[in-house]
């Protein structure tokens, strides 16, 4: 169900099917990974990365330290050279026709930086100049957007991170790019900050159906933002996963419930005479049992429970977040 | 072609935005007018008006001065993109990287043309004012102010490229102001141990200060003309310029 999300769009891509997948406007990729390598020396930092990016959506790439993931986001948007594979930006190759594929692209690669001793209107003003037909008008538009317009006309030098990270966003924009590609946008920035990084970056998905490429190490953050996670290790595809509400896992119609009670021994065995409840875990210390059962058997459980006199204090839901996921996926053994 | 114009547009305002942009005009101006006066004090009838704006465009003179200050302005148009880290944004865009470096080249030699122009106007005015202007068959025309005017800029064009491409291999701007400098230091160095031997013609030094042909005191092999030196010369400004445009095309931005 998660993997094969799209596995006929991508082999169109490796085969001779270009022609072929510019007719299926709808699932056409606004941007396209197929088989990018990186070799220095003997050592491939990224290998043969395959992934596809369609509108609208925030994908978010994942993956511990080392693992490839601004080297992959330098390569899409040719700031390094990639030894082999190559990336399209609604069907232009970064690699043979790079001016007309950057063109949809909308950056951000780590922290933005500007020229400090000029406003953030005359920063805004070099890149407006570099693209075509970009107006004025758009430059007031997206600083708007950003909610700038009180500072725009003050050296950058004198603005805070915070701003700084929204003037990025501007320039990123400023070409109403297809698609935004954002490396650690989050890095540095306050807890307020990050939340209305955050709001931004739905906003714009949403009302602009501008896809969202963006690698960050903080898993939460990625949770909340991305509906979709490519997980990458050692430079290859681990897995890719859709998240929060379009996750596959409801599926299953399984829940995992942990419960409080007075009588931890009671309320084991009493679960245990149900059919279809797992307990996993039961700790008297603290008083919980963990148990995994079918969601509409819920409320027999507490009957149950309740007849056999073990005292319910609580029942919450065990989300396994993508923390724990993630930790799964890569091994365990490394930090993000 | 109109896209180039804002290239170099861009290019210009990075310059002349920052505060530092007016120092170097200052320098030069504050330099010819205070030679012109100790020259009018303690030497005087030493010079007239054009004679004295010639010395100053000299680059055996105060012109060197002018090929120092053009070097430290550019060395870093592509090094600073680095170090601010900007050159991520510049990169991104939808222009190719030649054209890129192209538009700071174009800018780095319009730039040096400025500094010497200013030079050659504060340093006629001063001379004219300070001096008079020259009479009788012995002093000098305003031909030869221009003449020494384009020598310099062949000069400055010169070493600027040379720190130019220093900025884009190193991507230090200390180290092409170094580089840059480092060669104007050994060139009257080289021109002195060197002389003997006649392979030293095809070195770039023994070429650079094109008014050895016109009066001026630079060392003249046998076989060498003018036309000789600016091949010469052109030659090592396009191994400067391919050097440097290959690194910057094929450059990981990391």
């Amino acid at each position: 169900m998660n993997g094969s999300y799209a596995p006929a769009e991508r082999e169109a891509h490796g085969g001779a099917g270009n022609a072929a997948m510019a007719v299926s406007e709808t699932s056409q990729a606004v941007l396209s990974v197929a088989g990018v390598t990186k070799a220095i020396g003997n050592r491939k930092i990224v290998d043969g990365l395959t992934f596809d990016i369609y509108r609208g959506e925030v994908v978010g790439l994942l993956g511990p330290n080392g693992a490839g993931k601004t080297t992959t986001i330098r390569m899409i948007v040719g700031l390094i050279e990639m030894t082999s594979g190559d990336v399209f930006v609604q069907g232009h190759s970064i690699k043979k026709d790079f001016v007309n594929a950057i063109r949809y692209i909308g950056g951000i690669i780590e922290n933005p930086e500007f020229y400090p001793y000029m406003s953030g209107y005359d920063n805004l003003r070099q890149y407006q100049r570099m693209a075509e037909g970009v107006s004025i008008g758009r430059i007031m538009e997206v600083v708007k957007l950003v909610g700038l317009q009180d500072a725009i006309h003050k050296k950058v030098r004198a603005y805070s991170l915070g701003m700084r990270q929204r003037l990025g966003i501007a320039q990123a924009l400023l070409h109403s790019p297809s698609i935004l590609i954002l490396d650690e946008p989050t890095n540095g920035l306050d807890p307020a900050g990050i939340r209305e990084m955050r709001d931004y970056l739905k906003k714009i998905a949403k009302e602009e159906g501008i896809s969202i490429l963006v690698s960050s190490h903080l898993l939460s953050e990625m949770e909340l933002m991305c509906s979709r996670v490519v997980v990458i290790q050692e430079g290859k595809l681990l897995t890719e996963r859709l998240i929060g509400e379009h996750s596959a896992d409801n599926v299953q119609q399984q829940v995992m419930i942990s419960l409080r009670v007075n009588d931890v021994e009671l309320a084991q065995q009493t679960a245990k005479l149900h059919q279809g409840i797992q307990v996993l875990d039961a700790q008297p210390d603290n008083g919980t049992v963990t148990v995994q059962l079918p969601e509409e058997d819920i409320p027999s459980l507490v009957d149950s429970l309740s007849a056999a006199r073990v005292r319910v204090y609580r029942i919450e839901e065990c989300k396994s977040s993508l923390e724990d996921e993630f930790l799964k996926w890569t091994g365990g053994n490394r930090i993000a | 072609m109109r896209s180039f114009g804002y290239l170099l547009w861009n290019e210009w305002l990075k310059m002349f935005k920052k505060r530092s942009f007016f120092i170097p005009y200052l320098l030069l101006a504050g330099m010819v007018i205070f030679v012109a006066f100790i020259l009018s004090e303690f030497a005087q009838g030493s010079a007239d008006g054009y004679g004295f704006a010639e010395m100053a465009l000299s680059t055996r003179g105060m012109g060197a001065m002018l090929t120092l200050l053009a070097i430290v302005m550019t060395a870093g148009t592509v090094s600073k993109e680095h170090s601010m880290g900007t050159i991520k944004f510049l990169l991104i865009r939808a222009q190719t990287r030649t054209k890129i470096l192209a538009s700071k080249y174009v800018m780095v030699l319009i730039y040096s043309a400025t500094l010497v122009v200013f030079l050659g106007v504060i340093a006629v005015l001063t001379g004219q004012i300070v001096f008079g202007p020259g009479d009788g068959a012995g002093a000098t025309t305003f031909s030869e102010v221009l003449r020494a005017g384009v020598y310099n800029l062949v000069y400055t064009a010169v070493y600027v490229t040379l720190a130019f491409t220093a900025g884009i291999l190193t991507r230090s701007t200390g180290s092409a102001i170094g580089i840059g400098m480092f060669m104007i230091v050994a060139e009257s160095l080289a021109v002195q141990l060197l002389a003997r031997y006649s392979w030293s013609k095809y070195l770039l030094f023994f070429n650079v200060d094109l008014s050895m042909y016109d009066g001026g005191a630079g060392s003249v092999f046998p076989g060498m003309s003018l036309m000789f030196s600016i091949i010469v010369l052109a030659a090592y400004l396009l191994f400067f310029l391919m050097a440097g445009f290959i690194t910057f095309n094929k450059r990981d931005v990391a």
